[in-house]
């Protein structure tokens, strides 16, 4: 064997790296449960013997700090000197390190080699069922997190490797799919297996002193390449203000202020004055907030860290926020649909540095994932249906690009909207429409387009439930570009009534009434007269605007000569110039 | 004499396999691609080898034309045509995020602009009862429409249509009268699955290579015909077997892949012949590395097929039946380099053939994996190229010292570095396929092929624990003699949503019998009789997503079949998902027909090679063996002069005219048979 070189430490890296790699796919592949496996609504990751992140696999970037604080947890709560090897700790207590709501389980294992821990696995998923008092465990209008199902406080649900069958029981006995959500149980735990075993073979081969130097170079190099991208970020304090308008359970919109400060080695977010809590579940817990926080953070300092992004590389940043704020609920404020503050924090830091620093940004975008669930009883089978699924809308335009059209929000990631020929079978509905929105914040580059989507019930009962944002406010334009458009929600009745709301909780259906999910166009970017009267004429021929639009917003001409359009540039320069 | 032959048309090089047809012996040729046009290059090779035309009873060919008209976006001008309220979404796709923390992320852009995507009035449901007909004025407005615009191809994805193509027959007829010279593509004709975007995209891509593919194959056909070829010239497909000329210009989407197929085939064909039921091929050349696993003798479909994706972009799908095949940017050419934060890494950007590594001494400068391969002893490349290029180590040593030089250390160490990393990558992707899927490594063989397999193959099979290493005969033309064992192949798969249960026993069997008779008549139309086929089945649990590809019993189901089904689904899904659930239904998504035409050929027979390892050494180096040191005076032996059942101790190289076999101290090679070099722990 050759000692211990630093080619030898990057081989031993890569294979811990690939061992969190492998931990997902592992679970991806043994799951039950079609979150899991094919949205993708989990996390797995390793973390060093103190809980500090080494890496971490993501379907999502809802997780991104949760492996870290749901290990640190365990440490506080637990003690290492309590752990043994093959125990595995349950934790979804949102207000204590697992960060999001209860449906999103959090499993830890301590990894042993000798007596000594040498890491910890850990993963955390979002289980179809959780109990509580809706079907599918979250609910636009909870005032308490009792109603939200069942809490695991950090409790060992293997002792050195033997179920703890008190546990399962209580599973099985408080939610609506025992066998779904205990056969989840197992395949989450089986991956942390899959990822100890990988950590040892990597011990046994090189020695544990050369895992334990290639952590700490992994940490190193993480926050070498922070520092080296915060160097180039602008420096000092930039603020941004807004408001969540969700009107779940009838509350005002919620202020929002965030305040960032970068220096060379820090990155700092203040969210000091943002409005309290609310007994409606958009509310974040400070762990959820330090998610988001890392996730903007990512995104602006280095989205592609992917071998770096440890603790190392998140050690500059920090996150100030006095308790039960919105983005700090405490217990027992609601946290279910706790993705409209997590988004929402991401989008005022960016908003924030924006204008600073465009070519890392795009302007603002549709945001709120407009969580949605369409639910009854099958008039065919008799058998109960649930579509569960978040819809993809528009984002902002960049310096040199238009934004992106029907792309899930930043709370996504791997998400993929559900075919309209897959959901015609799987429930009883009729895809009427899946389209484009066509309004969006016009500019140099415009931006994306939200998407129309529209389910009509071919079922004589069913229910909605959905909650979106950015109900009223729109997505932010950037450097003198327009404000996107907003989300809705719209229920066309078959008597001919038509209700659009934010929000809507178990709201009932009937046979031939028709949803319509509107979702917003991401803001623009500069000065629509600034737009190249080519690209104008090719979105008047592509019909994305109207010729009258083209001549109104962007002050082209273009005009229809027997049926062929073209552009008249030397009416366009004046009408650009008389502005 | 009569010769099955196979032209492969690779990225540098276009390689020409032609095989005996009486004595099994191997004739091999390669010459330049020509991208230009590549007809040439092909006639080219075909020319230089020096078979006649007429002498050739077989004559199979793999070609980059699809993918490189898709990649190069230098199709046809494409319009498509949807049901009402879906003319967006090609566009939308299913709007996933893979670039999970990049604001300023891109979707894929679509192959047709919004201006060419045209709505028709018509609805079929699930089962494809007719919700609203069809407006068949849509349509003549739409062909006006596309006369106009100078549209030359239109692809129609009708919402359902896998369930029903009624209306897309309609919109076909209609458009073949309004627009003759327009090349039409109708989803029900590429492939009958259901997920609207997937299916449009292939559909389109299929209509968007159409003419491209049509003038090519007619072209190179002309050209053989010419020059005396007999036969109707066969085109390998991406499905591992390969199909007319006339037959592929229909669905010219199926041969995306028909590249490294070749390989995979082989590997396969070459276990066979050695009564080895699991392979796992790696095919490692100048510029990426591919590996695929054959479990059973039975090559594995991806369903999972995305042209350009990568783990931050989406890729555009193709539902297509495409071998599964893992490829990553590890080859010869790979360049090492250094991270922002230090990090050596190699490949995936590779130096190609130009300006090459750097010791080819045609401008190269930066380190790349041969040069380090060169440095450590391992290879001789002024014996291998020195007739081609002015071969100097220095120039190696030159540009690995930039490695050297930032961690201070020797360039000894430095080239040991980057073929540890190199290695590293590469094992990753076996890994990927194997021990990641639930397979165990200790029941497969590694043939490692490609001019790079026998360099890395013995290191990277010994690390992985497979049973044994085969580097076959000719590696470096290996994809090609693949090509020449394939029989025509054509997969049929349709979706229909069925629980398998006695009551729908009448439907299964029909639909099956639907589609053979389909694949019968469609080698019918072309002349071809011989044709058997396989069944199989996606099948899965009511109420989960994912499918497990089942082999279905050949004859006509009844109920006794049942049972024996959902054992081959149940043990099958517990390999891949590790979970069973026995109570739990199961349910039939996609039928599938796999519809072979056997082409006539000769048994491969083993080939007696006198020689022996006194005659072979030919003289002896010193070699770095990474972990095992630096070792001096490592024998060094000519392949073509080693005969049947010699066996030479590791350490040792083993050169041959294009390759070179690394064989590691614990390892022995053995030289079977039929001429392949066998590779196992000693």
């Amino acid at each position: 064997m050759a000692g211990v070189d630093r080619f030898t430490l990057e081989n031993v890296a890569d294979g811990l790296v690939a061992a969190a790699d492998e931990m997902f796919l592992s679970w991806a592949r043994t799951s039950q449960s079609t979150i899991i496996y094919e949205v993708l609504d989990f996390a797995t990751g390793l973390t060093d013997a103190e809980g500090n992140l080494i890496a971490q696999a993501n379907g999502v970037t809802g997780f991104l700090a949760t492996i870290t604080y749901s290990v640190k947890s365990v440490l506080k709560k637990i003690g290492k000197e309590n752990l043994k090897p093959g125990d595995i700790i349950l934790t979804n207590d949102p207000y204590t390190g697992s960060g999001t709501h209860l449906c999103d389980v959090s499993a830890i294992m301590p990894i042993f080699y000798g007596d000594k821990i040498i890491a910890f696995a850990a993963n955390k998923g979002h289980w179809n069922e959780i109990g509580g008092k809706s079907l599918g465990s979250w609910s636009t209008n909870a005032t308490e997190i009792y109603q939200e199902g069942l809490q695991f406080p950090i409790i060992k649900a293997y002792e050195q490797g033997k179920l703890n069958v008190a546990i399962r029981d209580m599973i099985e006995a408080n939610v609506r799919t025992p066998s779904m959500t205990v056969g989840d149980l197992y395949a989450q735990t089986a991956a942390l297996r899959v990822a100890e075993k990988r950590v040892l073979e990597l011990c046994s081969r090189y020695g544990s002193d050369a895992i334990e130097m290639a952590i700490k170079q992994m940490l190193d190099n993480g926050k070498k390449l922070a520092l080296q991208e915060l160097e180039k970020l602008p420096h000092g304090t930039f603020e941004a203000e807004g408001y969540i308008d969700t009107e779940a359970n009838d509350i005002d919109d919620v202020y929002i202020k965030a305040k960032v400060t970068i220096t060379d080695d820090s990155f700092t977010i203040d969210l000091t004055g943002s409005g309290d809590q609310v007994p409606a579940p958009i509310n974040c817990s400070r762990y959820g907030a330090l998610g988001a926080a890392r996730v903007v953070y990512r995104a602006l300092v280095c989205p592609h860290a992917d071998t770096e992004g440890n603790e190392g590389f998140y050690s500059p940043l920090k996150v100030i926020v006095p308790d039960g704020t919105i983005f700090s609920a405490v217990r027992p404020y609601p946290v279910s649909c706790n993705w409209e503050a997590f988004s929402h924090l991401v989008d005022l830091v960016v908003k924030a540095v924006a204008e600073c620093v465009p070519e890392r940004v795009t302007a603002g975008h549709f945001l709120s994932i407009v969580g949605t669930i369409v639910g009854g009883i099958d008039d065919k089978t008799k058998e109960p249906f649930v579509l569960c699924e978040p819809q993809a809308g528009g984002w902002g335009a960049g310096f040199d690009k238009d934004g992106e059209s029907g792309l899930v929000a930043i709370d996504d990631g791997e998400t993929y909207i559900i075919p309209a020929e897959v959901a015609e079978h799987k429930y009883p509905i009729v895809v009427e429409q899946y389209s484009f929105n066509l309004q969006s914040g016009a500019g140099e580059y415009r931006g994306g387009y939200g998407l129309v989507r529209d389910y009509r019930i071919c079922n004589s009962n069913a229910e909605l439930t959905t909650i979106a944002s950015r109900y009223r406010y729109k997505p932010w334009g950037l450097k003198g570009g327009n404000e996107g458009s907003n989300n809705k929600v719209q229920v066309y009745h078959s008597d001919g009534k038509m209700i659009e709301r934010a929000t809507f909780s178990n709201y009932p259906l009937g046979n031939g009434d028709l949803i319509r999910f509107i979702t917003g166009g991401g803001g623009g970017y500069g000065d629509p007269l600034s737009r190249d009267p080519k690209m104008v004429l090719e979105d008047v021929e592509n019909e994305y605007i109207t010729i009258k639009e083209a001549n109104e917003i962007y002050k082209v001409d273009i005009k229809l000569k027997s049926e062929n359009i073209y552009l008249d540039i030397e009416n366009t320069n004046n009408l650009r110039n008389n502005k | 004499m009569s010769y099955r032959i196979a032209v492969d048309i690779g990225g540098t090089f276009t390689d020409y396999v032609a095989l005996d047809e009486e004595t099994s012996a191997l004739k091999i040729y390669k010459s330049p691609s020509t991208p230009k046009n590549f007809a040439d290059g092909v006639m080219n090779c075909i020319e230089g080898a020096g078979i006649p035309l007429n002498e050739v009873s077989f004559l199979v060919h793999g070609s980059t034309i699809v993918i490189n008209a898709l990649t190069e976006r230098k199709g046809a001008r494409t319009a498509l045509i949807t049901t009402q309220g879906f003319r967006d979404a090609l566009e939308i796709g299913r709007a996933n995020r893979t670039d999970l923390y990049n604001l300023r992320f891109q979707k894929p852009t679509p192959f047709v602009p919004r201006k060419y995507r045209f709505e028709v009035t018509e609805r079929l449901d699930k089962d494809g009862n007719v919700l609203i007909p069809l407006d068949e004025n849509d349509v003549k407005e739409i062909a006006t429409r596309c006369k106009k615009e100078g549209i030359e191809a239109i692809a129609v994805c009708l919402l359902h249509s896998y369930a029903n193509a009624v209306h897309e027959e309609k919109v076909g007829k209609l458009l073949r009268e309004l627009l003759p010279e327009a090349e039409i593509s109708l989803s029900s004709e590429v492939i009958k699955e259901w997920r609207e975007y997937e299916r449009s995209n292939t559909t389109v891509f299929n209509a968007y290579v159409k003419p491209v593919a049509r003038k090519y194959l007619d072209t190179l056909k002309e050209i053989m015909k010419q020059k005396g070829l007999q036969h109707e010239p066969y085109a390998m497909l991406s499905n591992g077997g390969s199909a007319t000329f006339e037959m592929t210009k229909m669905t010219p989407i199926n041969v995306i892949e028909s590249g490294p197929v070749g390989g995979v085939i082989g590997g396969n064909e070459l276990g066979k012949i050695l009564d080895e039921k699991n392979i796992i091929t790696f095919d490692i050349g100048g510029t990426t590395a591919k590996t695929s696993l054959v479990y059973n003798n039975e090559v594995r479909l991806t369903n999972d097929y995305y042209l350009e994706r990568t783990p931050i972009y989406p890729g555009y799908p193709v539902r297509s039946a495409i071998v599964d095949i893992i490829e990553i940017g590890a080859g010869g050419g790979s360049i090492a380099w250094i991270d922002p934060v230090g990090n050596l890494k190699v490949g995936p950007q590779s130096a190609g053939a130009d300006p090459g590594p750097a010791c080819y001494n045609i401008g190269g400068t930066d380190p790349t994996l041969t040069d380090a391969n060169y440095i450590s002893g391992r290879i001789d490349l002024k014996r291998f190229l020195g007739d081609k290029y002015n071969i100097d180590i220095h120039k190696s040593r030159d540009a690995v010292a930039k490695i050297a030089s930032h961690y201070n250390i020797s360039v000894e160490e430095a080239a040991r570095g980057i073929i540890r990393i190199a290695n590293n990558n590469m094992m990753n992707a076996l890994r990927l396929v194997s021990v990641r899927r639930g397979y165990d490594p200790h029941d497969f063989v590694l043939v490692a092929m490609g001019g790079n397999g026998g360099v890395h193959g013995p290191f990277l099979g010994k690390e992985l624990h497979v049973k044994k290493i085969i580097i076959p005969r000719n590696p470096g033309v290996f994809g090609a003699w693949g090509m020449l064992m394939t029989d025509m192949r054509q997969d049929y798969i349709q979706t229909r949503v069925t629980p398998i249960v006695e009551d729908h026993l009448d439907a299964i069997n029909s639909i099956y019998f639907e589609l053979i008779e389909n694949a019968n008549d469609v080698y019918k139309s072309y002349g071809l009789y011989d044709v058997y086929v396989t069944k199989a089945a996606d099948i899965r649990y009511v109420g989960q997503e994912h499918t497990v590809k089942t082999p279905i019993p050949g004859h006509t189901l009844d109920s006794k079949d049942i049972p024996l089904i959902r054992k081959s689904f149940e043990s099958l899904h517990e390999q891949h998902y590790s979970f069973k659930l026995e109570t739990t239904p199961i349910e039939i998504v996609n039928y599938h027909v796999i519809a072979y035409c056997k082409v006539q050929k000769s048994e491969i027979k083993p080939i007696k090679i006198q020689g022996s390892t006194k005659d072979a050494f030919r003289t002896s180096r010193q070699v770095d063996f990474d972990e095992y040191g630096l070792i001096k005076d490592v024998p060094v032996y000519v392949r073509e002069k080693l005969g049947n059942n010699n066996s030479i101790q590791g350490p040792a190289i083993i050169e041959e005219k294009t390759s070179v076999t690394v064989v590691y101290p614990d390892q022995k090679a053995t030289v079977d048979d039929y001429g392949n070099l066998i590779v196992e722990e000693d």
